[in-house]
């Protein structure tokens, strides 16, 4: 599903990512982890073609995507769920449109759109909440929200980028439970935390990033 | 493609509705140059039978006997051409001189009803040196020879005048209202940057983003074209009525020129949006 060949990145001189190897198959759980700036935002936003590697290949879902021009980035897009860190919801709209937007984007049928954001808002606990807007939310109903969004239109690949950070305990259980049911439905998770209690509460191959380089593969703890 | 144009439509609307004044000072915008373009055209349109609008040669109107019979008539124009390489010659058809004195002399409508065969023959010769025609005053075929400084040239050269300043003034207007059209777009995918990001990020094409711009600039063109119809109608029926107090024909907007102001409302807001979004969509947004 991934994979990185001698991938790296610099920023102004500065190395992020330094000639990373990385091969994630279909259906894993990844955890990715490491210290504040080891290039775990970077990694996972070249895997959804954000940023372009200054040397290297990267292949997702079988395409390389770091020559990939411009025009096909959506439709390798639509086949990722992306939970990012600072959310991304979009201010103008509730938080079910939040999500029937993108069905919508993707092609779904307004009212197939409805039924199914309403499923994944009522599986996170967010059906009361479907007509509010995202700024009169609190950080984890809007993170819940992000998740939603991800989820409703089934990826094949889901990455998310510190998924809990804004969740209580009970939450970021919660979540992680849902993430483990859609990686048993057969998607690929990669997580990428800091947080060694998440690491901890199940057992999968994780990576541990630091300075720019992979210095852990395997189950956690080691 | 429906899920797309159905976004676009949605999120065109609210689009507008966040930005309703500026909406109607684009239409109001653009209205103001179609309409005047639709009625220099109208006016060309009606003045082209009656006036020189060419402006290169001057004209000079040739009756002809009118019992010369055709065959005839025509081997006497091929040798005066031959004669006169300089000049052009061009046959007015009955029906058109009929039109002519029409729009000129409504008044003279009974005689029109008798028929376009009791019209003599005209020619017109087009020449650098309008001096050279009077030489036909004493041939046997002729008639009359018109005057070499007519009503028709004079008529031409205002015409000209005014279809210039028109024809510039349209353009300035025309160049202001695009470049608010696209100053607007400029401003709006600014506005929907982040968005336009999100959006981007969870899959959409250029196409879905792009869309609803594109709406929310053809609507104000629409409400531009139609209010453009109405204000050239209205003025060509001021100018028609003017036009009658001078015994002048009535004058009527062509239905093509109606349909042509409809399509450049619409055409000119949104080769703006495309352009400026070409330009900008991924400046604004990178992702």
């Amino acid at each position: 599903m991934i994979r990185l060949r001698s991938v790296s990145k610099e920023y102004e001189r500065r190395t992020i990512l330094d000639a990373l190897d990385l091969q994630v198959d279909a259906g894993e759980f990844v955890f990715l982890t490491g210290p504040s700036g080891a290039g775990k935002t970077t990694l996972l936003r070249m895997l959804y073609a954000a940023e372009r590697p200054t040397e290297g290949e990267v292949w997702v879902a079988g395409r390389r995507i770091d020559e990939m021009v411009r025009t096909r980035l959506p439709l390798l897009r639509r086949k990722i769920g992306v939970i990012f860190q600072d959310f991304k919801l979009l201010r103008r709209k509730t938080v079910l449109e939040n999500i029937t937007f993108v069905l919508r984007i993707h092609g779904v049928a307004p009212r197939e759109a409805h039924r199914r954001a309403m499923k994944v808002l009522r599986r996170l606990g967010l059906q009361h909440r479907q007509a509010a807007f995202p700024d009169a939310l609190s950080g984890g109903e809007q993170q819940r929200v992000a998740i939603a969004r991800a989820l409703a239109y089934q990826p094949r690949l889901i990455l998310a980028d510190e998924p809990t950070g804004n969740l209580d305990a009970d939450l970021a259980s919660e979540l992680l439970s849902l993430l483990c049911d859609i990686n048993y439905q057969g998607a690929t998770v990669l997580v990428a935390t800091h947080d060694h209690a998440i690491l901890e509460s199940i057992p999968a191959r994780t990576l541990v990033l630091h300075q720019g380089q992979i210095h852990y593969d395997g189950m956690w703890p080691p | 493609m429906a899920a797309v144009i159905r976004h676009a439509i949605a999120e065109g609307l609210i689009v507008l509705r966040e930005r309703a004044a500026i909406s109607v000072i684009l239409a109001l915008a653009l209205a103001v140059p179609i309409a005047l373009a639709g009625v220099g055209l109208t006016l060309h349109h009606w003045l082209g039978p009656v006036a020189d609008l060419s402006g290169q040669k001057s004209s000079v109107a040739v009756l002809l006997h009118p019992q010369m019979e055709s065959g005839e008539r025509r081997r006497w124009i091929a040798e005066l051409a031959t004669d006169h390489p300089d000049w052009t010659i061009s046959q007015v058809s009955s029906s058109e001189l009929a039109e002519r004195l029409q729009r000129w002399f409504p008044y003279l409508e009974d005689l029109m009803d008798s028929g376009d065969a009791t019209l003599p023959p005209l020619i017109e010769i087009f020449t650098d040196n309008p001096d050279s025609v009077t030489e036909l005053e004493d041939r046997p075929e002729v008639l009359a020879v018109g005057p070499r400084s007519s009503i028709q040239q004079t008529l031409g050269r205002v015409a000209r005048r005014l279809a210039l300043i028109v024809g510039v003034l349209s353009f300035v207007l025309f160049a202001v209202a695009g470049l608010l059209a696209a100053v607007w777009v400029h401003l709006e995918l600014y506005r929907h940057a982040d968005e336009v990001i999100i959006m981007r990020l969870v899959g959409a094409t250029e196409g879905t983003i792009r869309g609803p711009f594109l709406v929310a600039v053809a609507i104000p063109g629409v409400v531009a074209g139609a209010l453009s119809v109405v204000g050239s109608l209205v003025t060509v029926s001021g100018l028609s009525k003017l036009a009658s107090t001078l015994g002048m024909a009535a004058m009527s907007i062509p239905l093509g020129i109606l349909v042509l102001q409809l399509a450049i409302g619409v055409f000119l807001p949104l080769l703006a949006a495309v352009v400026t979004l070409a330009r900008h969509s991924t400046d604004a947004t990178e992702n």
